[in-house]
């Protein structure tokens, strides 16, 4: 791999007019990468999931230039319907279209082709492969007091033509203060077989808002990555609810940062797995000031063999006295072959905190589905049944009345 | 409507009934009374067709073997089963549940299902007779409910279900006597000539309220005493110990 790596790293450089600043940092970043290559099981963060072992089973030749000079079509009819909204649309990692129609336009700042100007400083491989390939990426600035209208969908659409590709999307968004996005991310595969990995970073200055669903709902081949940097100030909202069912592989990691007094944070997520599928959740919430406050709600379906992992950490610092952060994750095991792993981490300096965890995992309870099936239901009925009320709690989370209904209509959860 | 002939039940090659005989015929309500571990609430799981019984003999419903029917069939021909401990379902809408079981009932017996509207008509209409909170319908199903609640909410269930049969597992229990009368008079407004009732029972107190026509003692697994409402003051008196 090492060998097409550099052969497509040299391509991307021939083809693209980086600066030479713009060369020293990606080349800089192609290094940590070939030196770290794709994270493994020994790494702890990756240790439920070994993406090495994942890449090398589901992608034969996988390869990382990506050929961004011709457009593609885009396939209108898996545009969300029903809900007004503006659009950003991915195709096969082009910008498409950009339609703010929704907008006041000088009320935000939307730059399409910006090159990396610093470097990042994680240890994340996958930002280094990312920050290495990405050629250029994409910032949203939301002014002082602008809330967008309407909420902006990001479609990420991959089609056939795409194959054993490793596709690298960065995304900003600045929320400046007192303003707000609910934001849509709606990813659409009908290639095979790719690595997609997608870098956001938001920034939420002093009390904005940020609201971002992320749906993961058709099914697919591909393995994909996605990695979510928020960085909160005083009295900003985050609210991040996670549909996680139909790639093969995908980690959602979301590293957020409480910087600010009265900030909050709220991480709200179902699986609905089958088949192989291989699904995780892992969050990094740092309670960094005082008065600082998360929540987390994961739960999951397993059928067939799938797997689902959730790795939740709350970390208080020895300033954030006055710190509450509470995380629950639960799963329905649909039959013995599923697998689910729960790490709930809490590490805390601080000692006049409120913070609480808890995990479970069971199969369905076979007298509920006795008295459900005793008033005329089925078990078929049953079981969905219960399984419907089972997720719907997390779903009732969504504090947005219409995309909580489209997300019901999506899952089926219609009542 | 019921005839149950030689019926035994083993759980884990234990026996829990033995040579267990009824009839109950259109119109008539029948008492099981027994002490604890007598075989009164594997009676009413097996009659509704719960999984994990070796059993044989017959049970006939209307003049037809019910053996080989699922749960959800038997329900399809009017037998009904009141829960001792009436389950919580998170996340399901009582009111929701109630029009899914109910249209599930009328569909299978070929009837036109109730559209919402109809279906709100109904269920507004029972729950006042039943003294139940109609506020309680738009919660999640017996999730938060007091114990009386939840067995209102069986009795509710049952009126808007409206079945031949009715087994009652112990719907006394808990309840306190307000709760007693209100449950008992939403079953006597259900007493018709062509609906039967089978309740079961520990103590004779919920008989005050429910007339039965016959009561049955039921000791080790089968019957060993049947007779009129008599019995069951009989039985008060005496104790199940005593009772040969």
């Amino acid at each position: 791999m090492e060998k097409q790596l550099k052969i497509d790293f040299q391509k991307l450089l021939e083809t693209s007019n980086f600066s030479k600043k713009n060369v020293e940092i990606k080349r800089k970043n192609f290094e940590n990468f070939i030196e770290k290559g794709f994270p493994n099981r020994r790494e702890e963060n990756w240790k439920f999931s070994d993406l090495n072992q994942i890449i090398s089973k589901n992608i034969k030749n996988l390869s990382f230039y990506n050929d961004l000079s011709k457009p593609n079509k885009i396939d209108q009819s898996i545009f969300i319907d029903g809900l007004e909204h503006n659009k950003l649309v991915f195709v096969n990692g082009r910008i498409e279209k950009i339609e703010f129609d929704y907008e006041e336009k000088n009320k935000m700042e939307i730059l399409d082709d910006l090159v990396l100007e610093k470097s990042n400083n994680s240890n994340n491989s996958l930002l280094f492969l990312n920050n290495a390939f990405v050629s250029k990426y994409f910032k949203l600035i939301v002014k002082k007091n602008y809330s967008l209208k309407k909420p902006l969908a990001i479609y990420n659409i991959t089609n056939k033509d795409l194959v054993s590709k490793s596709i690298n999307l960065k995304i900003d968004i600045l929320l400046e203060e007192n303003s707000s996005l609910k934001l849509i991310d709606f990813s659409n595969d009908k290639s095979i077989t790719n690595f997609i990995n997608i870098n956001y970073n938001f920034d939420l200055q002093k009390n904005s808002i940020l609201k971002n669903y992320k749906i993961d709902n058709n099914s697919n081949s591909n393995v994909k990555y996605s990695f979510s940097n928020i960085n909160q100030d005083s009295n900003s909202v985050s609210e991040i609810f996670l549909l996680s069912s139909g790639s093969e592989f995908i980690k959602n990691e979301i590293n957020c940062n409480l910087n600010g007094e009265y900030a909050s944070a709220f991480v709200n997520g179902v699986y609905i797995l089958g088949e192989t599928k291989h699904h995780e959740i892992k969050t990094n919430i740092n309670h960094l000031v005082e008065k600082t406050k998360s929540y987390q709600l994961i739960k999951g379906v397993l059928e067939d063999t799938s797997k689902a992992v959730y790795q939740g950490k709350i970390f208080v610092d020895s300033k954030a006295q006055k710190t509450d952060g509470y995380q629950l994750s639960k799963a329905i095991l649909l039959n013995d072959n599923t697998e689910f792993d729960a790490k709930p981490e809490l590490e805390i300096y601080a000692d006049d905190v409120k913070c609480s965890h808890g995990s479970a995992s069971g199969s369905l309870n076979e007298d509920s589905i006795f008295y459900l099936m005793s008033r005329g239901l089925n078990y078929q009925e049953a079981k969905k049944l219960l399984i419907n009320g089972f997720l719907l709690d997390v779903v009732e989370k969504i504090t947005d009345s219409e995309i909580k209904n489209l997300i019901k209509n999506i899952m089926s959860l219609k009542q | 409507m019921l005839k149950i002939k030689n019926l035994k039940a083993d759980i884990e090659n234990k026996s829990i009934l033995n040579n267990f005989n009824l009839e109950i015929k259109p119109g008539e309500v029948h008492a099981i009374m027994g002490p604890n571990g007598s075989g009164k609430s594997t009676l009413s799981n097996i009659l509704s067709g719960k999984k994990g019984y070796d059993i044989s003999g017959e049970i006939l419903f209307e003049n037809k073997n019910i053996f080989e029917l699922e749960t959800e069939e038997r329900a399809h021909k009017g037998i009904f089963l009141a829960f001792q401990y009436p389950l919580e379902i998170p996340g399901v809408n009582t009111n929701i549940f109630l029009k899914t079981s109910l249209n599930a009932i009328r569909k299978a017996r070929g009837e036109k299902e109730l559209d919402a509207i109809e279906f709100l008509k109904l269920v507004k209409l029972k729950a006042k007779e039943l003294k139940f909170d109609e506020e309680k319908l738009n919660r999640q199903l017996n999730v938060g409910f007091s114990g009386g609640e939840k067995k209102k909410n069986e009795i509710l269930q049952m009126s808007i279900l409206n079945p031949k049969l009715s087994i009652l597992d112990e719907t006394d229990s808990g309840l306190d006597i307000d709760a007693l009368k209100t449950v008992a008079d939403g079953v006597n407004s259900l007493r018709k000539k062509d609906n039967s009732f089978l309740i079961i029972t520990h103590y004779q107190r919920l008989l005050d309220y429910i007339k039965p026509d016959y009561v049955h003692v039921l000791i080790n697994g089968k019957i060993i005493k049947s007779g009129g409402p008599e019995l069951a003051l009989e039985l008060e008196k005496k104790g199940y110990e005593n009772f040969n």
